[in-house]
């Protein structure tokens, strides 16, 4: 079984019913199909699109987590394809990186607590402890950067 | 000096006269250029998962006419720039992040 994301763009003229029945037409088609099942359902509701597709300057969301094999998704993919309603799609697997992001995630705490312990500090981080930054992000932290003594900037 | 240049033909000779013109402004007063290190983002903030989804975290990466920033300036690690690469084409397969400017 893998596992998939199916992000759709319906067209902002849908009606609130229309979105839902297409939800259910692609659960159908899950069932139908018989193998797999839809895992969640994400509505990120109306957005503007980053450029225009056919005549639409907005659309609504939908992001669906799918359990699920190749044939499943083709039928689906076949399926959106032919609807007028949908004006985009995307199918991607996300099983695999899910998996990578797991393990660098669960190796990064493994190596952490090890340098942690090894200096004789509590495994966790404490809240408060060795601060950098505001944790926004990243030109605040370059703007001190004098490592090499002001050399240079006079004259 | 001029020697240099009238030997000059082939391109690996003028490389060799590149070089050395390198040098002759090494010997000139010329301070170095000061730039900040670059360090890759995705590597300090400890971000594994460069989703396709969140375009606040992609947008940076496509300025103005809405290319992908190299690596050589944004300073991104490989592992990151290949990955961020795969985000940002899916991301406008979407229409989270233009392909064009305008």
């Amino acid at each position: 079984m893998r596992k998939y994301e199916l992000v759709y763009i319906v067209s902002p003229d849908a009606t609130e019913a229309q979105v839902t029945d297409l939800h259910t037409q692609i659960e159908a088609i899950v069932q139908r199909m018989g193998i797999g099942a839809i895992e969640k359902t994400d509505n990120w509701g109306r957005r503007r699109l980053a450029y225009e597709i056919g005549r639409h300057k907005e659309g609504v969301y939908v992001i669906e987590t799918i359990n699920g094999n190749g044939e499943l998704m083709k039928e689906i993919d076949r399926r959106l394809k032919v609807s007028d309603l949908v004006i985009r799609h995307l199918v991607v697997r996300i099983d695999e990186q899910e998996g990578i992001v797991a393990r660098t995630q669960a190796a990064r705490t493994a190596t952490s607590r090890r340098r942690r312990v090894a200096r004789g500090l509590p495994e966790d981080r404490q809240p408060g402890e060795g601060q950098r930054g505001d944790g926004d992000g990243d030109d605040d932290r370059d703007d001190r950067d004098d490592r090499f003594g002001g050399a240079g900037v006079e004259r | 000096m001029n020697g240099r240049g009238g030997s000059g033909g082939g391109g690996g000779a003028r490389g060799r006269g590149r070089a050395g013109d390198a040098k002759g402004k090494d010997g000139e007063k010329r301070r170095p250029m000061f730039r900040r290190r670059k360090v890759c983002k995705f590597c300090v903030d400890k971000i594994d998962d460069i989703n396709y989804k969140d375009a606040k975290l992609l947008l940076p990466f496509v300025p103005e006419r809405a290319k992908i920033l190299p690596r050589r300036i944004s300073g991104t690690c490989a592992t990151h720039q290949r990955k961020l690469r795969t985000a940002i084409m899916r991301a406008r397969t979407i229409a989270l992040i233009p392909y064009t400017a305008d």
